[in-house]
């Protein structure tokens, strides 16, 4: 059995999601060489193998062998199975990216999938769940996602460096998901937002919210961020406070920023000298994150560019339908998706900037994925 | 559609009608409820009557299908014409080597990206080496009305038929011609030249003389041989060896032939012929040399560029350049010379100089994308710019080449726009894949294959591609994977009132005209984009209207809103037609089957229409859609992005399949090629909804082997049958039901569920019953299957306590009996009892002071009572069942077409063969059960319980005697009297008895007469009431008939 199959060679560790998910969706065995190879700590990084493990978990059959140094691994996809299971994320990164690929490959799992991630809610390297769940879910609905079992709860926060947050994510399975025609951004027509605490005072959230308000009562009155004070159980294990916006324009866009201060994880201090880093002032936060809010509607696009890349790989894994797309700047990240989706699905965008608004046009064929393991009824 | 015939030997009209329905109903139950039955009348001098054949001919051409959905999904293509591109060195070497086959045929289904794996029917699943569209060797006739065919016009395809006149290869393009065409003239000998061996187009029906083929060999020399041998000589580094070797060997052949000419063969024509094609090699050769360029390798693009190129464009407009190109070079006038003999084959020279520059001009775009690739958007225009001028460059030098034609220049502001389009999906792709097309890959291909033939095809697809953009790539091999991107480059102050005003319109308390303009312009712009590329386009292709065009874009903008509307209007109308065309179709069949057939097929028809239609609807709308955002895209854009359309014609060019299928291969049977989706590679387990078919006289075995047909693919795999309980459980089958469906599961490569599976147990054409075993539909897929099929554990006790006892037997370990635990067992008496735990040693299972190993397997069981020693324990459980991972693919096309493919064979057929009786297992047959009496023990009241019975209940303790009771000892001494008295009684007994049997007799008699009678009786009743009952019902329907003649009127 193992000599016959043939492995899909990539090197290095970038993108190690997107290839994951791209080989899992399309079936094909991949296998990972040079991971580190030259760098003082060579090999996978805990939350490379968690993210395995996690594949492991809600698939069938799937095959994940990594060599002792970690350097170098197989996998062979197998079928998506879906149901009730819980992982640890572990506290290298944060929940954002497992949830990034998970969402994809729960779309076209064999049953729905309902799953409790624990580890890290909120940091500044990964989008938060208050993200996912003003805008990540959304933007699935567009592309056909039923609404019913599509659902994110925050049971606790945890911010790094020690974690203790918790959520369940629901979500459905599709058939298939449905072409988009989705150029039009239109206006922005309300913020909200939410801003958290954990095991901080509530004055922070609320220096935050009212730092953001500044900048934002000039352009927009409706305006409206909560506040999310979460004490004891809830609060996790680490203190730290964030804020997450989203903007909703006139045709059902989301853009959407979020941040998160806290204090850095003993891998990254050990470099700092200092015992105490010094943290942003919620003032400063507040601030800087409108400022990036308006930078990301000032780019224009229908989705902002985090989301960039998950736009992508939605439209690539659509019915053969042309799928046609707005977005702002390119981002690297986004770029690196095309690039794999052109790799593993043989779906090339076309692509074209709009001059006239500092924006890019993509259109695509699908490439008529259809979710193989459901089950007929 | 069903066909009944001697329908005219019914001479009753009602019993006609009656067999008519019955044999509808019948039809529909077997096939489908509303499947077309017709019905001849019969023969009239021996024939059907003309109008009926006629009707019945015009039915079989409207009948209307349920769409495939497995061939709307999946591209494929019936083969028109196959080839054997493998080298001849390599046949030579080895005969039976791998082969290279190239199929040309029409694509269907759906598009075809580059990239898929294809599957061919009878052979395997290959990956495609490469795909060039092709000019349709058999385009629709032009709407000019013709009044007769002429032999120059006939259109004429049908698959393996040569397809008319006109043969496409990647080097040459060859026509055919008839031999009284040929003559001396050096004319016809070039196209004569032409003509294509592998298809037989020999002129050489008649002997041509010596002389004959001497002259027309030297007409077509224009290089000594020493001059080919060295030009071949260059070519033989080539990169694609296959060319190079034919070159070589076509010299050779040139050679031999013209020291072999003395001694003529009909052969001889052929390879002046070759030679010919070795000129133009070598031809070509020098053109690359002179044009300065030195890896040949290249030039192998260059050649196969010119083809496509040469082949997409239209050869009007190509002939009129050619005319403007006249005496420009030396060997473009010699080229021209070619053009004046041969139409089609000077095109592919002339061709390939524009196509030169052109890779030239890809290369050079590489370059600078080298330079421009880390850099982000905003570099764009300066790139841009410097592009500009490496496109005037470039444009000079084709200036050179082609001659000042002036419209090059008027285009080059709007090029560069469009170079800056493209230029954005370089960034991205990191590769000129528009002019490059597949080709290119090829070469690439072949190149590998000559280095390493074994790794070149184990390779991904997109490695070619990645090692082109390794640069980009690799800097950041190992770095952060993170969707976020922070750009925070905080030189705008978002408190700045000025830097707020930018994006003012963004927000719905700004402008709304405004941001809403802002959308418009930038679709105006797209739609300018195009606009400006048609320029191109139609710059290129030598048109002039660019100035009004320029005047519409002027106007466009204006009338965009106009545009948007229309558009939309555009696209519901061409779905509206679409439908309506597909409503026409069907009302007409309706109608038409309504006269035929009366009104009750329609009914069922009408009731899915409403959701059919909507869906055909939505379909087509999507189409529409589609096509519509696709419609302004470039040709190599568009093929990059949405591969190669329906209906394009089609040459896949596919290594190394196993000779035998060149060798078997047989034009009278179809080739089927068909892609593969993603996912669909991969092999697992499958679940199918499974039904014997009702005209199969057998039902199925599990573990027999079965030969499914499933999409593209046919394979020999071994089901194992299930059904499904109640909770879920799937449960082994050892045959399928007789009419049920049941579920069978199978190893082999996954189609997607709800696809069609049609199973034959043999594929021999002479079958005495119905060839289709079963159809199915799969419902899922696994990787692990879960069938279980029951067990029964049997124990014996060892030791029994009170209500616990010892069982072995049962287990054969204590690990066995660990995994049991807690399950519920059963005596054959009907006690219900448990499995506790592995017994302990000291117990009842005590070997050691016999010196042995103490005995494993021993487990301790409670009951509800105490068991008996001789009482058998049953444990009761589930066992998973293995499905074989077995599945043969059918390779029908490498072996001789005439012979039976034969796979495993089924057990059944093994033992007849090896005449080996079926096994019995002793155990299993049936016996006569002997049972003995039970001695059972006498009853013991325990002494305790027996002090509290009263006395009548307690068991008295009598003693025993040896000596039988006085009673029972002693004899009867009868009198004389009472001697009489007893036999009185015994005789008075005896009378009475006799009276009794007397009676019985007589009873009997009478009860069977009054039987008789009454059955008689009966009779006469039911009749009577029959026929109160018809009359009843004939009034009722006289009454129906009366009522609905009424509301007809």
């Amino acid at each position: 059995m193992e000599d016959n199959v043939r492995y899909k060679r990539l090197k290095g560790s970038s993108n190690l999601r997107l290839r994951l998910v791209l080989a899992t969706l399309s079936g094909t065995p991949i296998l990972v060489h040079d991971i580190r190879a030259d760098e003082t700590f060579p090999g996978l990084r805990p939350h490379e193998v968690s993210l395995l493990r996690l594949i492991e978990k809600v698939s069938d059959d799937c095959l994940v062998q990594i060599n002792p140094t970690g350097t170098k691994f197989k996998y062979k996809p197998g079928i998506m199975m879906g149901g009730r299971c819980e992982h640890d994320c572990g506290l290298s990164r944060s929940i954002g990216y497992f949830l990034e690929p998970l969402i994809l490959l729960a779309l076209f799992a064999k049953k729905p999938l309902s799953i409790k991630l624990t580890g890290i809610t909120n940091d500044s390297k990964d989008p938060s769940v208050d993200t996912f769940r003003s805008t990540t879910l959304p933007m699935l609905k567009r592309f056909g996602a039923p609404s019913e079992g599509l659902n994110l709860k925050i049971e606790s926060r945890g911010v790094p460096p020690r974690g203790g947050g918790a959520i369940v994510l629901t979500m459905p399975i599709v058939k298939n998901l449905e072409a988009v025609n989705w150029i039009d951004e239109g206006m922005v027509k309300r913020i909200r937002g939410i801003a958290f605490s954990t095991k901080v005072s509530s004055q922070f959230e609320n220096t935050m919210i009212h730092a953001a308000r500044g900048i934002f009562n000039r352009l927009l009155p409706d305006v409206y961020i909560i506040s999310d004070h979460k004490t004891a159980a809830q609060a996790g294990e680490s203190p730290g406070y964030g804020i997450s916006l989203v903007a909703e324009t006139t045709s059902g866009c989301f853009i959407s920023v979020d941040t998160a201060i806290s204090y850095l994880r003993k891998e990254e201090s050990s470099e700092i000298e200092d015992e105490r880093q010094e943290l942003t002032p919620p003032g400063d936060v507040g601030e800087q994150i409108a400022s990036a809010l308006l930078e990301e509607i000032d780019q224009g696009g229908v989705v902002d560019s985090t989301h960039q890349g998950l736009l992508f790989l939605l439209c690539a894994l659509c019915p053969r339908d042309v799928s046609k797309i707005r977005v702002g700047k390119l981002s690297p990240y986004g770029m690196e998706t095309l690039r794999h989706i052109a790799d593993f699905l043989h779906v090339k965008f076309h692509i074209k900037p709009d001059p006239s608004t500092g924006t890019v046009i993509l259109k695509c064929l699908g490439c008529g994925m259809k979710n193989l393991s459901r089950k007929l009824s | 559609m069903g066909v009944l015939t001697h329908l005219d030997k019914f001479k009753d009209v009602k019993k006609l009608k009656k067999t008519k329905k019955w044999l509808k109903d019948r039809f529909w139950a077997e096939i489908s409820h509303g499947a077309k039955l017709f019905y001849l009348s019969g023969l009239i001098n021996g024939k059907y009557a003309k109008r009926e054949i006629h009707n019945l001919a015009r039915f079989i051409s409207v009948m209307k299908f349920q769409p495939l959905s497995w061939r709307s999904s999946h591209p494929y293509i019936l083969v028109d014409r196959f080839e054997d591109v493998t080298p001849p060195e390599r046949v030579r070497m080895n005969n039976k080597c791998d082969r290279n086959i190239t199929v040309f045929g029409y694509l269907r289904g759906c598009n075809l990206k580059r990239g898929t794996k294809v599957h061919i029917a009878g052979v395997g699943d290959y990956s495609i080496a490469g795909v060039t569209g092709l000019a349709d060797p058999c385009p629709l006739p032009s709407a000019a009305k013709k009044k007769g065919l002429r032999e120059k016009e006939k259109l004429f395809y049908a698959p393996m038929s040569g397809l008319g006149d006109l043969l496409y290869d990647p080097d040459a393009v060859y026509i055919n011609i008839n031999d009284h065409f040929v003559q001396f003239s050096k004319v016809d000998d070039a196209n004569g030249a032409t003509t294509h061996k592998g298809l037989g187009f020999y002129f050489s029906d008649k002997d041509p003389d010596v002389g004959e083929a001497l002259v027309k060999s030297l007409q077509n020399t224009k290089y000594t041989i020493n001059e080919k041998l060295e030009k071949s000589f260059i070519n033989l580094f080539s990169r694609k060896p296959n060319i190079s070797s034919e070159d070589q060997s076509n010299a050779n052949h040139s050679k031999e032939a013209l020291e072999e000419i003395p001694n003529t063969e009909p052969s001889t024509q052929y390879q002046s012929g070759e030679e010919i094609e070795a000129d133009g090699l070598c031809g070509e050769g020098v053109d690359g040399d002179l044009d300065g360029s030195k890896s040949t390798g290249q030039d192998e693009g260059v050649q196969e560029d010119a083809l496509t190129r040469s082949e997409s464009s239209d050869s009007d407009e190509e002939n009129s350049k050619a005319v403007e190109k006249q005496g420009r070079h030396k060997d473009q006038l010699k080229e021209h010379i070619q053009f004046q003999d041969g139409r089609l084959r000077r095109k592919v020279i002339f061709g390939n100089d524009i196509n030169h520059t052109e890779l030239k001009d890809s290369d050079e775009e590489d370059g600078s994308d080298g330079n421009t690739g880390d850099q982000d958007d905003d570099d764009d225009q300066s790139s841009s710019g410097s592009e500009f001028s490496e496109e005037d460059r470039e444009d000079q030098k084709k200036d050179d080449d082609m001659g000042n034609i002036s419209m090059w220049k008027q285009s080059l502001a709007e090029r560069t726009i469009l170079r800056q389009n493209t230029n954005l999906m370089h960034l991205v792709y990191g590769k000129t894949t528009s002019t490059a097309t597949t080709s290119n890959n090829e070469a690439q291909d072949s190149s590998d294959d000559e280095e390493s033939e074994d790794d070149a095809f184990f390779k991904p697809k997109g490695e070619g591609s990645k090692k082109l953009r390794d640069g980009l790539v690799d800097g950041n091999v190992n770095s952060n994977d993170c969707s976020k991107y922070i750009n925070y480059a905080k030189d705008k102050n978002w408190k700045k009132e000025e830097v707020c005003k930018s994006i003012r319109d963004r927000f719905v308390t700004g402008d709304w005209s405004k941001a809403a303009r802002g959308n418009e312009v930038a679709d105006a712009n797209s739609e300018d984009d195009d606009v400006v590329y048609g320029d191109f386009e139609d710059l290129e292709t030598g048109d002039k209207h660019d100035g009004q065009d320029a005047d519409d874009t002027g106007n466009r903008a204006v009338h965009n809103e106009d545009d948007l509307a229309t558009e939309e209007r555009r696209l519901k109308k061409l779905a509206l037609r679409a439908k309506f065309d597909a409503q026409y179709d069907k009302s007409e069949i309706s109608e038409e089957s309504d006269e035929k057939e009366g009104p009750k097929f329609h009914r069922g028809e009408a009731n899915d229409s409403g959701h059919y239609e909507k869906m055909k609807e939505d379909i087509e709308i999507r189409k529409q859609m589609n096509i519509a955002e696709l419609n302004d895209l470039d040709e190599a854009t568009r093929l990059e992005i949405e591969g190669f359309r329906t209906g394009t014609y089609l040459r896949l060019a596919i290594y190394d399949v196993p000779f035998e299928m060149v060798e078997y291969f047989d034009p009278c049977h179809p080739v089927l090629v068909g892609g593969i989706a993603i996912g669909e590679e991969n092999v697992g387990y499958m679940q199918a909804r499974f039904k014997r078919h009702r005209w199969h006289n057998k039902v199925l075995k599990t573990r027999d082997p079965i030969i499914v047909s499933i999409g593209w693919r046919r394979y020999q795999t071994i089901p194992v049958y299930a059904l499904e309980d109640r909770n879920g459980r799937h449960r082994m089958l050892k045959y399928t039901p007789e009419h049920m469906h049941c579920l069978a599961m199978f190893w082999g490569p996954l189609v997607p569920p709800e696809t069609g599976v049609v199973v034959v147990q043999n594929l021999s054409n002479n079958q005495a019953g119905f060839r289709i075993t079963a159809t199915a539909t799969v419902l899922q897929f696994n990787h692990g299957a879960h069938i279980v099929k029951k067990i029964k554990l049997v124990g014996y006790p060892s030791k029994i306590f009170k209500k616990t006892a010892l069982i072995k037997d049962m287990f054969t370990s204590d690990l066995e009996i660990a995994r049991f635990e807690g399950a519920a067992i059963r005596t054959v008496s009907g006690i219900r009892g448990q499995v506790k735990k592995a017994a302990k040693e000291e117990i009842g299972n005590q070997p050691k002071k016999k010196g042995g190993q103490p005995r494993e397997g021993i487990a301790r069981c409670t009951f509800e009572d105490k068991i008996l020693m001789s009482d058998i324990v049953f444990l009761r459980a589930w066992t998973q069942v293995e499905v074989p991972c077995f599945y043969n693919p059918l390779t029908t096309a490498l072996q001789p077409r005439d012979k039976t493919w034969q796979g495993m064979k089924t057990v059944a057929q093994l033992r007849r063969e090896h005449n080996l009786p079926v096994p019995v297992n002793k155990d299993s047959l049936y016996k006569p059960i002997e049972r003995k009496p039970r001695k059972f023990n006498p009853l013991v009241i325990p002494k305790s319980l027996q002090k509290d019975l009263p006395f009548a209940s307690k068991p008295k303790d009598i003693p025993s005697r040896k000596r039988p009771s006085l009673d029972q000892r002693r004899r009867v001494v009868m009198d004389a009297h009472e001697r009489k008295v007893h036999s009185l009684l015994q005789q008075l007994h005896l009378i009475r008895k006799k009276k009794i049997e007397k009676r019985k007799l007589k009873e009997e008699q009478n009860r069977k007469k009054h039987e008789e009678k009454k059955a008689k009786e009966e009779n006469v009743l039911r009749k009577r009431r029959r026929e109160e009952r018809q009359e009843r019902y004939r009034e009722q329907d006289k009454l129906k008939k009366k009522i609905r003649r009424k509301v007809e009127a």
